[in-house]
C-alpha cells in the first residue's frame, strides 16, 4: 500500500534537519548561554546537565534505533504467515525496567549533591546584594556600602555574592543566564540566591532578564551585570557612595549615604538650591572628589556588544531632536525638581527629589541602558522616554510627561502639568550630566 | 475460535432510516453522536488554538517584533495554552472515551446518558465564554496558570482574568460530571466475561484517567474558587497586600497540573495500544504491566507536583524529594515506550497513517521524555526553567505525544465513527508535513532556551544569537498551518464522500469492530459474552489471526432498528442542554458584581432558576420508556 521508500526519504530530511540545527548551534556566538563556567553555580550545573545530556543521549539513540530498525525489520511482507502472537516477556521488560532506573540513580545522586552544595548558606564574608524585582525594573541596593541603583548590577570577580530576592508587587525571577540559574522573587518573602564570579574572569558584561511572566512589559525587564575585577568594583563603590555629581553641586566632603536616604546629602543640594536662588551659576565644576567609575565604554561597545538594546522607538511619538543640543543640564535640574519627576525618583544631592516608587537616579549619568534595559541610555532615548514612557513600554507605571501626549495606560492626554519638548530636552542634559 | 456469543442478527429488508435535523442533535443522549459532537468542537478550538499559535510565532519570527503589542501576545499566548490544554486536547479525548468506552465494553451507552450530554454542553458553552472575549481584546491575560498575584484584582483590574476564573470553573463541571459518568460506566456495564485485565487497554488507560480527573479537578476548583472570592468579594487568600503566600496558589494548581499532563497523554498512550498492535498483527506486548504502568504513572503524578517550583525557593530537601519522584516516573514511561517497542517486534507491519502516526509517538514522546528528565534535575532545571528549552519539551509531549496519539486514534476510528475511511494519501501529506513541521517548530527551542531565551516575552533583542532558532520555528509553524489544513480538507471530505468501510476493516482484536460502521444507536444487538482479552482475534495460533471483513461482503446486510430488535433507548432530551445554558447565565452573572450588583444578582438568579428548574425536571423525566 505505503511503499517503504517513501518512508525513508522524509525521515532521513527530519534527521538531516536536526544535525544541521545542532551544527549551526555549535558554530555561532551565544551571549546569554548557559552553558558557561563563570561562577561555581552555573559550573556545577552545567556538569549536571552533560550527563543529563549524555544518558539522555544513549537512551535516546537506543530508543530510536530500536524503533527504526524495528519498523524496518518488520514491515509487512506479502504473503508471511500470521506473527507469532507473543504476549511479553518477564525477563525482557524487567531488564528495561532496571536499566533506566540504574541509570536514573546515576543522575540522581549528583543532582541531590548539588542541591544541597548550591542552597547551603553563602559564606559569611559575602557581598551582600538586595534585589528588589518592581513591575518592571530591578532596584539593587548594597547594604554592607549604602548603595541603591538599578537595572545594572556591578559585582567583583573572586568574591561570593548573596542576592537577597524581593518583590515590590507580582513574582519576577531573577536570571543572568551566562553565571547561574535562576531563582524567584516571591511575594511577603525573601529568597537568596549566591554564587561566585570567578577569581580569573576578565572584565565582562552580560545580561539579566526577568523569568516569570509578571504582565504587559515582562520581556522589557532586564538587566545588566558588571563582573569586574576587585579593584574596579571599589573605585565603583567608592563613587556610587557620593551623591550625584553635577557640576552645580558637587560636593567636596560627601556625608556617608544611607539607602534612599537622599536627605543625608541634604548639604549638598543646599548649597546647590541656594546657588541657584542667588541665580549664580558657577563658572566651572569643581573637581568631584572620588573619580567616576563605570564599566569601560569603548570595552563595551567593542566586546558585550550585546547588552546594548535594539529595541526601536515605536512609531507614533515624535520629539523634536534639534532642542537636544541647545538644552541646558541647569535649567534641566530645575524642571526636575519642579515637576512630577520628584515623586517617584530619588537623586542622592537633589534634595527635592526622594521619591521611591520607581529607580533610584542617582548616577543615571554612568548607566548604559535605561527603561528596564529596554533602551540605550542616550539623549534621543532618554528624551522620547520622559516624553511618553508608556507608548515606549507597554503597561508602563511611569506616566506620559509630554504636553498633549496621549497617556495608553491611563487613557488620557497630557496637559496640566506636562513639558515642553524643551523642557524635556533640559532635563535630558542634566540626567546626562549626573554621574 | 468465536468468542462473541452472537453476531448481529443482519437482515436483509429495508435499511432504517436515521434521525437527522438540528434538533436530533441538540437532544441526543447518545453516547456515539456526543463523541462527534465533542470530536468536532475540539477540532474547531484546536484549530483556533493553532490560529493563536501562529500569530505568536509571526511576532517572533524576527527579533523586535512588531506585529502585535505586548498586550496582545500575552492574550494570545495564555488563550493558546488554555485552549489547547481545555478546550482542545481534553476533549479530543473525550470525543474518544465517549464513542469508544461503551463500545469496547461492550455496553448499549454510558451510564448515565443525559449527564453525558450535559457534560458536553457545559464544555462548549464553557468553551465559548472563555474564547469569545479575544474578540474584543479582552481575554484572559495572566497565562493558563494564571498565577498569584499577577491575576489578582490588584494587578489584573479589567474582566480579561475574570473570564479565566469563572470559565475554568465551567469547564471543571463538564469534566467532573464526565469522569464519574465513565468510572461508573466502565465499573458497571462491561460485558459479560470482561474482566478488568480483558479490558482494551484504551479503556483501561481512560479508566485511569477518569480518576486523575475525578481527583485533581477539585483542588484546581477549590484554587479557582479561592481567586474568584478575592477577586468579587475582597477576600485575602491571595492579597499579598495583606500578606498572603502568593505560593498557595502555585501549589494548588500545579497539585492539579501535573496529574492534568497525564489527563493529556494517558488516552492518547491508550489509542497508540489499540493502533499498533493492529498494524503489527500482534498482541499488545507485556500487556499487564503496560495497564499496572499507566496506573503508576497516575498516582505517581500526584506527587510530583513541585517541579514546576523548583526556583520558588522551597528548599533543598523540598527540592531533592521532588527531584527523585520525578525521575521515578521516568521508570513506568520508559516501560511502555519498550513495549510498544517489542510490540512491534516481529509482527507484520501495515504503515497506514494511524500507524505512522502512532510510530512517531513512540519516537517524538520519547524526545519529550528526556528533555522531562532533564528538568527532574533541580539544579539543571534553575537554567531551564521558564525558558524555551520548557516549550520544547512539553510540545514534544503534548503535539509528539498527545496530538499524534490522537491522531493515530482518529485515523483508526474514523472508519467506526462514520462508516467511512480517512483518505490515506491527504493523510500522508497530513502525516508528513506535521512531523516535519513539529520538529522544526520545536525542535530549535531546545537551542533558543538553553541559550538564555526566556518564556513569554513578546519581543526580544536582535544580536543575542536566537534569531535564526526562531525563525526556523516559525517557518515550522508555517508548515504546521499547512499540514493541520490537510487534515481539515480530509475531515470534510472523507465524512462525505470518503470509501465506505466495514465492520472490521483493519483486522481490529476488539469489541468495536465486531458491530456495523457506524454502529447502529443500540450498539451491540446482543451484549456479546466475552473470553478473551482480544475476542476477535485466534492469539491461540494455527488459522488465519482475524477476518478482515470488507464493504462489498457487508454492503447488502440490512440493520434492524432498536425497534425492531425490542431494544428500549433512552430518550432524547433538551434538558441537559437547558441545564448548561442556566449555568452559564449563572456564571456570566458574577461578571456584572463590580459594576452593578443589582444586574448581576438577577442574572445569577435567573440562571439559578434556569439550571435547578430543568435539573428538576429533568430528574423527574425518566430516562427511556416504560418497558
Amino acid at each position: 500500500m505505503v511503499g517503504t521508500f517513501r518512508l525513508q526519504r522524509p525521515w532521513s530530511a527530519v534527521l538531516l534537519g536536526a544535525l544541521a540545527l545542532g551544527l549551526t548551534a555549535c558554530g555561532g556566538v551565544y551571549p546569554n548561554s548557559t552553558f558557561n563556567h563563570t561562577s561555581e553555580f552555573n559550573t556545577a550545573i552545567d556538569g549536571l546537565f552533560s550527563t543529563l545530556l549524555f544518558w539522555g543521549t544513549v537512551v535516546f539513540v537506543v530508543v530510536e534505533v530500536a524503533l527504526v530498525y524495528t519498523i524496518f525489520r518488520f514491515r509487512r511482507r506479502p504473503g508471511a504467515p500470521t506473527p507469532k502472537q507473543v504476549h511479553g516477556n518477564t525477563v525482557l521488560e524487567i531488564t528495561w525496567t532496571a536499566i533506566p532506573a540504574l541509570i536514573l540513580i546515576v543522575i540522581a545522586i549528583p543532582t541531590v549533591r548539588t542541591i544541597f552544595k548550591t542552597q547551603a548558606k553563602a559564606a559569611p564574608n559575602a557581598l551582600q546584594v538586595q534585589v528588589i524585582g518592581h513591575q518592571w525594573w530591578w532596584e539593587f541596593r548594597y547594604p554592607q556600602y549604602g548603595i541603591t541603583t538599578a537595572n545594572e548590577l556591578y559585582l567583583p570577580n573572586g568574591r561570593t555574592v548573596n542576592f537577597e530576592l524581593k518583590t515590590q508587587d507580582v513574582l519576577h525571577s531573577f536570571w543572568i543566564p551566562q553565571l547561574g540559574g535562576k531563582r524567584d522573587l516571591i511575594s511577603n518573602k525573601s529568597n537568596y540566591l549566591w554564587f561566585t564570579p570567578n577569581a580569573d574572569l576578565p572584565s565582562s558584561a552580560f545580561n539579566g532578564f526577568c523569568a516569570e511572566f509578571c504582565g504587559p512589559s515582562h520581556a522589557n525587564m532586564k538587566f545588566r551585570v558588571y563582573a569586574v575585577s576587585a579593584g574596579e568594583f571599589d573605585q565603583w563603590t567608592a563613587h556610587q557612595k557620593q551623591p550625584g555629581i553635577f557640576p552645580a553641586a558637587a560636593p567636596a566632603a560627601p556625608a556617608p549615604a544611607t539607602p534612599g536616604a537622599a536627605a543625608a546629602t541634604a548639604t549638598a543640594a543646599t548649597v546647590a538650591a541656594a546657588t541657584v536662588a542667588a541665580g549664580v551659576v558657577p563658572a566651572a565644576a569643581p573637581a568631584p572628589a572620588v573619580p567616576v567609575y563605570a564599566f569601560p565604554k569603548e570595552k563595551l561597545e567593542k566586546d558585550f556588544a550585546y547588552t546594548r538594546p535594539t529595541m526601536p522607538i515605536p512609531a507614533g511619538v515624535s520629539f523634536d531632536e534639534s532642542l537636544l543640543d541647545k538644552a541646558d543640564a541647569e535649567r534641566g535640574r530645575q524642571v526636575y525638581s519642579r515637576s512630577s519627576c520628584i515623586g517617584c525618583h530619588a537623586i542622592s544631592g537633589n534634595m527635592m527629589s526622594a521619591g521611591v516608587v520607581g529607580p533610584n537616579l542617582t548616577h543615571i549619568g554612568t548607566r548604559y541602558t535605561i527603561a528596564g534595559g529596554l533602551y540605550p541610555n542616550d539623549a534621543k532615548h532618554l528624551a522620547y522616554w520622559i516624553k511618553n514612557a508608556p507608548h515606549l513600554k507597554p503597561g508602563s507605571i511611569m506616566p506620559t510627561i509630554g504636553k498633549g501626549q496621549y497617556d495608553p495606560v491611563r487613557k488620557n492626554t497630557v496637559t496640566l502639568g506636562g513639558l515642553t519638548d524643551a523642557e524635556i530636552a533640559d532635563i535630558v542634559a542634566y540626567l546626562q550630566a549626573l554621574k | 475460535m468465536a468468542t462473541i456469543a452472537a453476531a448481529p442478527p443482519y437482515t436483509t429488508a429495508k435499511p432504517a432510516p436515521a434521525e437527522t435535523g438540528l434538533w436530533s442533535w441538540l437532544t441526543t443522549v447518545d453516547h456515539k453522536r456526543i463523541g462527534a459532537l465533542y470530536l468536532v468542537s475540539a477540532l474547531f478550538f484546536f484549530l483556533v488554538g493553532g490560529l493563536e499559535a501562529s500569530v505568536i510565532r509571526a511576532q517572533l519570527a524576527r527579533p523586535n517584533g512588531t506585529l502585535i503589542t505586548a498586550e496582545q501576545y500575552n492574550q494570545l499566548f495564555t488563550m493558546h495554552g488554555t485552549t489547547m490544554v481545555f478546550l482542545a486536547i481534553m476533549p479530543l479525548s473525550a470525543a474518544f472515551f465517549n464513542f469508544l468506552i461503551p463500545l469496547q465494553i461492550g455496553a448499549r451507552d454510558v451510564a448515565f446518558p443525559r449527564l453525558n450530554a450535559f457534560s458536553y454542553w457545559v464544555y462548549l458553552l464553557g468553551g465559548i465564554f472563555i474564547t469569545v472575549p479575544i474578540f474584543f481584546g479582552m481575554a484572559p491575560d495572566g497565562g493558563w496558570f494564571g498565577y498569584a498575584p499577577l491575576s489578582t484584582r490588584a494587578f489584573s483590574p479589567e474582566h480579561n482574568m475574570d473570564f479565566w476564573v469563572l470559565g475554568l470553573q465551567i469547564l471543571g463541571i463538564s469534566s467532573l460530571a464526565a469522569a464519574f459518568n465513565f468510572i461508573t460506566t466502565i465499573i458497571n456495564m462491561r460485558a459479560p466475561g470482561m474482566s478488568l485485565m480483558r479490558m482494551p487497554i484504551f479503556t483501561w488507560m481512560s479508566f485511569v484517567v477518569q480518576f486523575l480527573v475525578a481527583l485533581a479537578f477539585p483542588v484546581i476548583t477549590v484554587a479557582l474558587i479561592f481567586l474568584q472570592f478575592d477577586r468579587f468579594f475582597g477576600t485575602n487568600f491571595y492579597t499579598i497586600a495583606k500578606g498572603a503566600d502568593p505560593l498557595l496558589w502555585q501549589h494548588l494548581f500545579w497539585v492539579f497540573g501535573h496529574p492534568e499532563v497525564y489527563i493529556l497523554i494517558l488516552p492518547a498512550f491508550g489509542l497508540v495500544s489499540e493502533v499498533l498492535p493492529t498494524f503489527s498483527k500482534k498482541p499488545l506486548f507485556g500487556y499487564p504491566v503496560m495497564v499496572y504502568s499507566g496506573i503508576l504513572i497516575g498516582f505517581l503524578g500526584f506527587g510530583v507536583w513541585a517541579h514546576h517550583m523548583f526556583s520558588v525557593g522551597m528548599g533543598p530537601i523540598a527540592d531533592a524529594v521532588f527531584a527523585m519522584a520525578t525521575m521515578l516516573i521516568a521508570i513506568p514511561t520508559g516501560v511502555k515506550i519498550f513495549n510498544w517497542i517489542a510490540t512491534m517486534w516481529g509482527g507484520q507491519i501495515r504503515f497506514t497513517v494511524a500507524m505512522k502516526f502512532g510510530i512517531a509517538l513512540v519516537g517524538m514522546f520519547t524526545m519529550g521524555g528526556i528533555s522531562g528528565v532533564m528538568h527532574s534535575s533541580a539544579p539543571a532545571d534553575l537554567q531551564q526553567t521558564d525558558t524555551y528549552f520548557v516549550v520544547a519539551h512539553f510540545h514534544y509531549v503534548l503535539f509528539g505525544g498527545s496530538m499524534f496519539g490522537l491522531f493515530a486514534g482518529l485515523y483508526y476510528f474514523f472508519p467506526k465513527f462514520t462508516g467511512r475511511f480517512l483518505s490515506e494519501s491527504l493523510g500522508e501529506w497530513h502525516f508528513w508535513t506535521t512531523l516535519l513541521g513539529m520538529n522544526m517548530t520545536f525542535f530549535p527551542m531546545h537551542f533558543s532556551g538553553l541559550y538564555g531565551m526566556p518564556r513569554r516575552t513578546y519581543q526580544y533583542d536582535a544580536g543575542q544569537g536566537i534569531d535564526t532558532f526562531n525563525l526556523i520555528s516559525s517557518i515550522g509553524t508555517a508548515i504546521l498551518v499547512v499540514g493541520t489544513s490537510f487534515l481539515v480538507i480530509n475531515l470534510i471530505k472523507s465524512w462525505r464522500n470518503g470509501a465506505r468501510a466495514s465492520s472490521n476493516p483493519w483486522g481490529g482484536a476488539t469489541l468495536e469492530w465486531s458491530i456495523p460502521s457506524p454502529p447502529p444507536d443500540y450498539n451491540f444487538a446482543e451484549l456479546p459474552q466475552v473470553k478473551s482479552r482480544y475476542p476477535l482475534w485466534n492469539t491461540k495460533g494455527g488459522e488465519k489471526l482475524v477476518h478482515e471483513t470488507t464493504w462489498e461482503e457487508e454492503k447488502n446486510i440490512r440493520i434492524p432498528t432498536a425497534k425492531e430488535l425490542g431494544i428500549v433507548m433512552p430518550n432524547p432530551s433538551i434538558l441537559p442542554l437547558i441545564c448548561a445554558i442556566g449555568l452559564l447565565v449563572m456564571f456570566s452573572g458574577m461578571l456584572f458584581t463590580q459594576s452593578s450588583m443589582p444586574t448581576a444578582t438577577a442574572i445569577m438568579l435567573i440562571g439559578s432558576a434556569i439550571w435547578i428548574g430543568s435539573l428538576y425536571s429533568w430528574l423527574l423525566t425518566p430516562l427511556e420508556d416504560h418497558h
